[in-house]
Protein backbone atom coordinates (compact mmCIF):
# COMPACT_ATOMS: atom_id res chain seq x y z
CA UNK A 1 0.00 0.00 0.00
CA UNK A 2 1.58 3.39 -1.16
CA UNK A 3 1.89 5.84 1.74
CA UNK A 4 3.85 9.42 1.75
CA UNK A 5 4.79 12.01 4.46
CA UNK A 6 5.56 15.80 4.31
CA UNK A 7 7.36 17.14 6.63
CA UNK A 8 9.52 20.73 7.82
CA UNK A 9 13.02 20.62 6.75
CA UNK A 10 13.93 20.36 10.72
CA UNK A 11 16.48 17.65 11.82
CA UNK A 12 14.04 16.93 15.00
CA UNK A 13 11.75 15.86 12.18
CA UNK A 14 13.97 12.88 11.05
CA UNK A 15 12.55 10.89 14.01
CA UNK A 16 9.17 11.50 12.65
CA UNK A 17 9.71 10.37 9.07
CA UNK A 18 11.81 7.22 11.02
CA UNK A 19 8.75 5.97 12.70
CA UNK A 20 6.76 6.54 9.79
CA UNK A 21 8.83 4.53 7.68
CA UNK A 22 8.92 1.74 10.54
CA UNK A 23 5.03 1.57 11.06
CA UNK A 24 4.77 0.98 6.77
CA UNK A 25 7.49 -1.65 7.00
CA UNK A 26 5.86 -3.14 9.88
CA UNK A 27 2.32 -3.25 8.37
CA UNK A 28 4.49 -5.12 5.34
CA UNK A 29 5.62 -7.35 7.80
CA UNK A 30 9.29 -6.45 6.39
CA UNK A 31 11.51 -6.43 9.71
CA UNK A 32 14.63 -6.67 11.94
CA UNK A 33 17.56 -5.67 10.22
CA UNK A 34 16.45 -5.86 6.76
CA UNK A 35 13.92 -3.02 7.76
CA UNK A 36 16.50 -0.99 10.10
CA UNK A 37 18.28 -0.69 6.30
CA UNK A 38 15.57 0.63 4.38
CA UNK A 39 15.18 3.29 7.36
CA UNK A 40 18.65 3.99 7.53
CA UNK A 41 18.68 4.62 3.38
CA UNK A 42 15.82 6.69 3.78
CA UNK A 43 17.12 8.66 7.16
CA UNK A 44 20.66 9.29 5.02
CA UNK A 45 18.85 10.71 1.98
CA UNK A 46 16.74 13.07 4.05
CA UNK A 47 19.05 14.26 6.48
CA UNK A 48 21.20 15.11 3.41
CA UNK A 49 18.42 17.21 1.83
CA UNK A 50 17.58 19.29 5.16
CA UNK A 51 21.40 20.28 5.77
CA UNK A 52 22.74 20.59 2.60
CA UNK A 53 19.89 21.84 0.45
CA UNK A 54 17.67 23.81 2.92
CA UNK A 55 20.31 24.63 5.96
CA UNK A 56 17.89 22.84 8.41
CA UNK A 57 15.30 25.68 7.53
CA UNK A 58 12.01 24.94 8.70
CA UNK A 59 10.44 27.01 5.92
CA UNK A 60 10.82 24.13 3.56
CA UNK A 61 9.39 20.67 3.30
CA UNK A 62 10.15 17.23 1.46
CA UNK A 63 8.02 14.40 1.32
CA UNK A 64 8.40 10.83 1.67
CA UNK A 65 6.55 8.29 -1.00
CA UNK A 66 6.63 4.71 0.25
CA UNK A 67 5.31 1.80 -2.08
CA UNK A 68 5.74 -1.91 -1.94
CA UNK A 69 4.94 -3.87 -5.17
CA UNK A 70 6.26 -7.65 -6.39
CA UNK A 71 8.51 -8.39 -3.66
CA UNK A 72 10.27 -4.75 -4.09
CA UNK A 73 9.99 -1.58 -1.60
CA UNK A 74 9.99 1.63 -3.95
CA UNK A 75 10.78 4.68 -1.99
CA UNK A 76 10.40 8.45 -3.35
CA UNK A 77 11.83 11.95 -1.55
CA UNK A 78 10.93 14.85 -2.92
CA UNK A 79 12.80 18.39 -2.55
CA UNK A 80 13.20 21.13 -3.99
CA UNK A 81 16.24 22.43 -5.55
CA UNK A 82 18.83 20.71 -7.42
CA UNK A 83 19.57 16.95 -6.58
CA UNK A 84 23.08 16.59 -5.12
CA UNK A 85 23.85 13.02 -7.69
CA UNK A 86 24.03 11.04 -5.25
CA UNK A 87 24.45 7.98 -7.64
CA UNK A 88 27.84 9.01 -9.11
CA UNK A 89 29.04 9.47 -5.74
CA UNK A 90 32.82 7.86 -5.19
CA UNK A 91 33.18 6.59 -1.61
CA UNK A 92 36.36 7.79 0.21
CA UNK A 93 37.87 4.32 2.71
CA UNK A 94 36.44 4.58 5.77
CA UNK A 95 40.27 4.74 7.27
CA UNK A 96 40.80 8.55 5.22
CA UNK A 97 38.03 9.53 7.12
CA UNK A 98 39.28 8.48 10.31
CA UNK A 99 42.67 10.21 9.55
CA UNK A 100 40.97 13.46 8.35
CA UNK A 101 39.27 13.01 11.55
CA UNK A 102 35.57 13.96 9.44
CA UNK A 103 32.28 13.56 11.08
CA UNK A 104 30.48 13.13 7.11
CA UNK A 105 30.89 11.20 4.29
CA UNK A 106 29.42 7.65 5.23
CA UNK A 107 25.76 8.45 4.41
CA UNK A 108 25.49 8.49 0.61
CA UNK A 109 27.59 5.10 0.65
CA UNK A 110 25.21 3.60 3.08
CA UNK A 111 22.75 4.57 0.35
CA UNK A 112 24.24 2.83 -2.16
CA UNK A 113 25.00 -0.14 0.03
CA UNK A 114 21.98 -0.52 0.85
CA UNK A 115 19.70 0.21 -2.25
CA UNK A 116 19.57 -1.96 -5.12
CA UNK A 117 18.40 0.92 -7.74
CA UNK A 118 19.00 4.22 -7.33
CA UNK A 119 18.05 7.24 -9.61
CA UNK A 120 16.99 11.09 -9.53
CA UNK A 121 14.27 12.63 -11.63
CA UNK A 122 15.26 16.35 -11.64
CA UNK A 123 12.89 18.63 -12.96
CA UNK A 124 11.77 22.12 -12.88
CA UNK A 125 11.37 23.60 -9.55
CA UNK A 126 12.25 19.82 -7.91
CA UNK A 127 13.90 16.46 -7.86
CA UNK A 128 12.91 13.19 -6.81
CA UNK A 129 15.35 10.71 -5.01
CA UNK A 130 14.22 6.88 -6.63
CA UNK A 131 15.37 4.17 -4.66
CA UNK A 132 14.45 0.80 -4.79
CA UNK A 133 15.01 -2.53 -2.35
CA UNK A 134 14.17 -5.92 -3.71
CA UNK A 135 13.60 -8.37 -1.03
CA UNK A 136 12.52 -11.59 -3.48
CA UNK B 1 19.27 12.23 23.87
CA UNK B 2 20.58 11.42 27.11
CA UNK B 3 23.90 10.16 27.75
CA UNK B 4 24.52 8.12 30.99
CA UNK B 5 28.07 8.80 32.07
CA UNK B 6 30.62 7.30 34.46
CA UNK B 7 34.06 7.62 35.10
CA UNK B 8 35.23 4.12 35.78
CA UNK B 9 39.08 3.52 36.84
CA UNK B 10 40.54 3.28 33.47
CA UNK B 11 38.03 4.66 31.23
CA UNK B 12 34.71 6.83 30.45
CA UNK B 13 31.52 4.74 30.20
CA UNK B 14 29.28 6.61 28.06
CA UNK B 15 26.00 5.22 27.19
CA UNK B 16 23.63 7.02 25.03
CA UNK B 17 19.63 6.59 25.20
CA UNK B 18 17.54 6.14 22.25
CA UNK B 19 18.41 7.40 18.60
CA UNK B 20 21.92 8.78 17.78
CA UNK B 21 21.17 10.58 14.51
CA UNK B 22 21.83 14.20 12.83
CA UNK B 23 19.69 15.71 15.01
CA UNK B 24 21.32 13.99 18.22
CA UNK B 25 24.82 13.76 17.25
CA UNK B 26 26.07 16.90 18.05
CA UNK B 27 25.53 15.95 21.90
CA UNK B 28 27.22 13.14 22.08
CA UNK B 29 30.00 14.81 20.04
CA UNK B 30 30.55 17.79 22.77
CA UNK B 31 30.84 14.83 25.70
CA UNK B 32 33.27 13.27 24.21
CA UNK B 33 34.97 16.43 23.78
CA UNK B 34 34.55 18.03 27.54
CA UNK B 35 35.90 14.55 28.31
CA UNK B 36 39.18 14.71 25.68
CA UNK B 37 39.63 18.09 27.05
CA UNK B 38 39.69 16.82 30.80
CA UNK B 39 42.32 14.61 29.77
CA UNK B 40 40.60 10.87 29.56
CA UNK B 41 41.27 8.60 26.68
CA UNK B 42 39.59 5.41 27.19
CA UNK B 43 36.28 5.28 26.05
CA UNK B 44 33.46 2.52 26.41
CA UNK B 45 30.21 3.03 24.43
CA UNK B 46 27.68 0.82 26.04
CA UNK B 47 25.04 -0.12 23.22
CA UNK B 48 22.15 -1.29 25.35
CA UNK B 49 19.62 1.61 24.98
CA UNK B 50 20.75 2.54 21.86
CA UNK B 51 18.08 1.98 19.41
CA UNK B 52 19.04 3.23 16.46
CA UNK B 53 22.40 5.16 14.86
CA UNK B 54 22.68 6.99 11.18
CA UNK B 55 25.96 7.95 9.40
CA UNK B 56 25.65 11.33 11.49
CA UNK B 57 25.88 9.19 14.88
CA UNK B 58 29.15 6.94 14.07
CA UNK B 59 30.78 9.73 12.35
CA UNK B 60 31.04 11.34 15.87
CA UNK B 61 33.38 8.36 17.05
CA UNK B 62 35.00 8.22 13.95
CA UNK B 63 35.81 11.79 14.04
CA UNK B 64 37.47 11.37 17.46
CA UNK B 65 39.39 8.00 16.91
CA UNK B 66 42.40 9.22 15.82
CA UNK B 67 42.46 11.56 18.56
CA UNK B 68 42.08 8.57 20.90
CA UNK B 69 44.50 6.82 19.32
CA UNK B 70 47.24 9.16 19.24
CA UNK B 71 47.18 9.61 22.90
CA UNK B 72 47.17 5.92 23.34
CA UNK B 73 43.90 5.25 24.19
CA UNK B 74 40.58 3.44 22.81
CA UNK B 75 37.35 2.90 21.71
CA UNK B 76 35.64 0.07 22.78
CA UNK B 77 32.08 -0.95 22.10
CA UNK B 78 29.43 -2.86 23.86
CA UNK B 79 25.70 -4.46 23.82
CA UNK B 80 24.92 -3.57 20.38
CA UNK B 81 21.47 -4.98 18.99
CA UNK B 82 21.65 -6.42 15.63
CA UNK B 83 20.45 -3.38 13.61
CA UNK B 84 23.29 -1.23 15.39
CA UNK B 85 25.91 -3.39 14.65
CA UNK B 86 24.73 -4.31 11.33
CA UNK B 87 25.78 -0.14 10.58
CA UNK B 88 29.34 -1.13 12.13
CA UNK B 89 29.41 -3.89 9.57
CA UNK B 90 28.15 -2.02 6.46
CA UNK B 91 30.88 0.97 6.43
CA UNK B 92 33.73 -1.64 7.00
CA UNK B 93 33.74 -0.69 10.90
CA UNK B 94 33.69 -3.91 12.52
CA UNK B 95 37.43 -5.02 11.46
CA UNK B 96 38.25 -1.48 12.72
CA UNK B 97 37.00 -0.62 15.68
CA UNK B 98 36.90 -3.06 19.33
CA UNK B 99 32.90 -4.45 19.77
CA UNK B 100 33.35 -6.48 22.14
CA UNK B 101 30.63 -9.38 22.85
CA UNK B 102 27.68 -9.55 25.33
CA UNK B 103 29.17 -11.02 28.43
CA UNK B 104 32.59 -9.91 28.20
CA UNK B 105 34.39 -8.00 30.61
CA UNK B 106 35.17 -4.22 30.21
CA UNK B 107 37.77 -3.52 32.03
CA UNK B 108 41.03 -5.69 30.74
CA UNK B 109 40.59 -4.31 27.14
CA UNK B 110 42.25 -1.06 28.02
Amino acid sequence: MKQEIQVKCSKGNLALIRDFVNRWLDEQEVKGVLANQIVLAIDEACSNCMIHHHNCDGRSKIEVGLNYEGETIYVEIKDSGKAFPIDQYKPQAINDIIRKRNKGGMGIYLINQIMDEIEIEQQNDHFIYKFAKHLG
Amino acid sequence: MEIKQEKQNSYISLAPIGDLDANSSLEMDECIQDWLEKGESNFHIDGQELKYISSAGIGVFISHLDEIRARGGKIIFSHLSASVFDVFKLLGLTEIVTIVKEGAEIAPHF
